[in-house]
């Protein structure tokens, strides 16, 4: 009985054979991308030029990461993209978390528009919207890292309250009902009741919040007018450029590893969450 | 819970979201369509600078033989990329439902482009794989005995970079037809396994027709994000926009903020490009709803 079944499974992977290689072929081909960056984020240039990057013959050359960490700035990029991811995140979530709990829980007048200009807000494209926005910061006199903070969390706004709209709605009515009965104002029932009820939902829309905000390039190269305010992408941009001056290609390496790290280790620990976070908000817009 | 009693809540809490969607969005779109009739020089000019043309924007855009090229770019990566990534994700999420090992390891593995910083991923392709000197595709083609490419010349540059794009996209389509194909109910496919239908042929009489609604939504996905193309582009050619590689965003950038090679920066003409890209994701949108008008089935 045991060798039949041994057998029947043995035919099966054999039938799904074309498949695996499928898979295997495209992730072998991403882990072969990555461990060659990485060696060649430890190698010098000389070495990346004459193809011995994974020998490492002059041993590890841990200080392009500290090159590209202090002389090309990546430790600025890093940190601005950190303080806008952070804050817009916790931006967005005061903007639309209120919205989401109102639109789930009432039906009042403008009610409709409301919900239904959020979704189209979700697939407006940023090029129907940057040039007036650069008016607009332009007269007002907003610029800096306050107006792409600003830019952030309004950019997050629509798909946030989208998304947490519908998890509000699965909360039933008692507990507002009980809260009341206690006394308890419905500001605050929102506040220390229903929005930590939905926390999983807060967590999942954060990391695609910080994700998008960490990863934005467009926003960045236009509304960002110095060194001193630039994210990450735009700033990788800058290093990639100015390349044909410095020459430090293990240097080049390096800053890429050091932008790609914090969402992959986000990713690393996040996966599942993330995944099934893609299907369940992003479809429906 | 009655509404009456919670109006000043229910205000407080909608309007900050009212003020994000009029300022960030309502206000912007409008002025942008409206501005694309007008001729407007500089981007930051007041309402009194603008002067009314009609569509000499668009005849203007129309005309100009970067504006055209780029539309050429935009349609070899719509039509092209799309195919292939969206055949590419559909088959990778058709081997991933079936009954395979460590779907979730592939399944998380093959969606990690998207997460990652889209500037780092390109950098990659274009200081590695295409790279000339030590690249992976030269030492595979000098392994096998060939003379080594310029991947990234004019010929081969805008496949290239479509190549890139479509092995990064793949993932996010991916894990949209699976979420499709895991909510179809597997008694269909038992059903239809004990009728003797082959594999294929579930596919196409069960899988497909079934899939329809998600179809649509993965062509309008694409659409938004082929007209929206601008980062892929920009790092394949950082420093000076090339023909081989504009793509209509890149133009509405150049002309607007200006680049190397405008002449005259003109804003009224980069929101024209933007109403045509707008209009083409909304054609799009109306016509494979038409096309793949999803009966709501019911099962």
């Amino acid at each position: 009985m045991e060798k039949i079944k041994r057998k029947s499974n043995w035919k099966h992977e054999l039938k799904m054979l074309p498949g695996y290689l499928v898979v295997i072929a495209y992730v072998g081909f991403m882990v072969v991308m990555l461990g060659w960056i990485i060696g060649a984020s430890l190698s010098t240039s000389r070495e990346i030029f004459t193809g011995k990057v994974l020998e490492f013959e002059s041993g590890f050359h841990w200080e392009n990461y500290v090159t590209a960490w202090k002389t090309q700035n990546v430790s600025v990029f890093f940190g601005n993209s950190l303080l806008y991811s952070v804050v817009s995140c916790a931006g967005v979530l005061l903007i639309a978390a209120p919205a989401a709990y109102v639109l789930s829980r009432w039906n009042f007048r403008g009610s409709k528009t409301i919900r239904i200009a959020l979704v189209i807000a979700m697939s407006v494209p940023a090029i129907m919207i940057i040039m007036p926005l650069y008016s607009l910061s332009v007269k007002w006199g907003i610029k800096g890292r306050v107006l792409l903070i600003a830019l952030y969390i309004f950019m997050r706004v629509p798909y946030t309250a989208i998304y947490m709209l519908d998890f509000f709605a699965t909360l039933s009515h008692d507990y507002e009902e009980a809260a009341a009965i206690d006394g308890c104002s419905a500001n605050r029932t929102f506040w220390s009741i229903m929005l930590p009820l939905i926390q999983p939902a807060i967590i999942t829309v954060t990391i695609f919040n910080f994700l998008s905000t960490w990863n934005e390039f467009f926003m960045a190269l236009i509304f960002t007018t110095g060194k001193e305010m630039t994210p990450v992408g735009v700033g990788l941009l800058q290093i990639v450029n100015s390349m044909k001056y410095s020459g430090n290609y293990g240097g080049l390496f390096a800053a890429v590893i050091i932008v790609f790290l914090p969402t992959f280790l986000l990713y690393l620990f996040m996966s599942r969450r993330i995944i099934t976070g893609v299907t369940a908000g992003g479809v429906k817009g | 819970m009655s509404m009456k009693k919670n109006r000043v809540l229910i205000f407080f809490f909608i309007a900050p979201t009212v003020i994000c969607l009029l300022l960030m969005y309502v206000y912007p779109v409008l002025r942008t369509v409206a501005m694309s009739f007008f001729h407007v020089e500089s981007v930051t000019a007041d309402l009194d600078a603008w002067s009314f043309n009609g569509l000499a924007n668009y005849d203007k855009i129309f005309h100009n033989a970067g504006f055209i090229t780029s539309m050429k770019n935009f349609l070899a990566i719509w039509i092209v990329g799309g195919v292939i990534t969206l055949a590419l994700s559909l088959l990778i999420a058709v081997i991933l439902t079936s009954k395979i090992r460590f779907q979730g390891f592939f399944r998380a593995a093959i969606y990690l482009p998207n997460v990652i910083s889209a500037v780092a991923l390109a950098t990659m392709w274009v200081q590695y794989i295409f790279n000339y000197d030590y690249g992976l595709l030269n030492q595979l083609v000098t392994f096998l005995g060939f003379d080594k490419i310029r991947w990234l010349g004019t010929d081969a540059k805008l496949w290239a970079m479509i190549a890139a794009f479509i092995y990064g996209s793949v993932g996010y389509y991916m894990l949209i037809y699976i979420s499709g194909i895991e909510g179809i109910p597997t008694d269909l496919y038992e059903a239809a396994t004990i009728d003797g239908a082959s594999k294929a042929r579930q596919f196409f009489s069960i899988t497909l027709p079934l899939l329809k609604g998600i179809v649509k939504t993965t062509i309008t996905f694409w659409t938004i994000n082929a007209a929206t193309f601008y980062l892929w582009s920009k790092l394949f050619s950082p420093v000076q926009t090339e023909g081989s590689t504009i793509v209509p965003v890149i133009y509405l950038y150049d002309t607007v903020f200006g680049g190397k090679g405008v002449i005259e920066r003109d804003a009224g003409a980069g929101a024209a490009v933007g109403v045509v890209l707008t209009l083409i994701i909304v054609a799009v949108y109306v016509v494979t709803d038409r096309l793949l008008k999803s009966r709501d089935l019911e099962y």
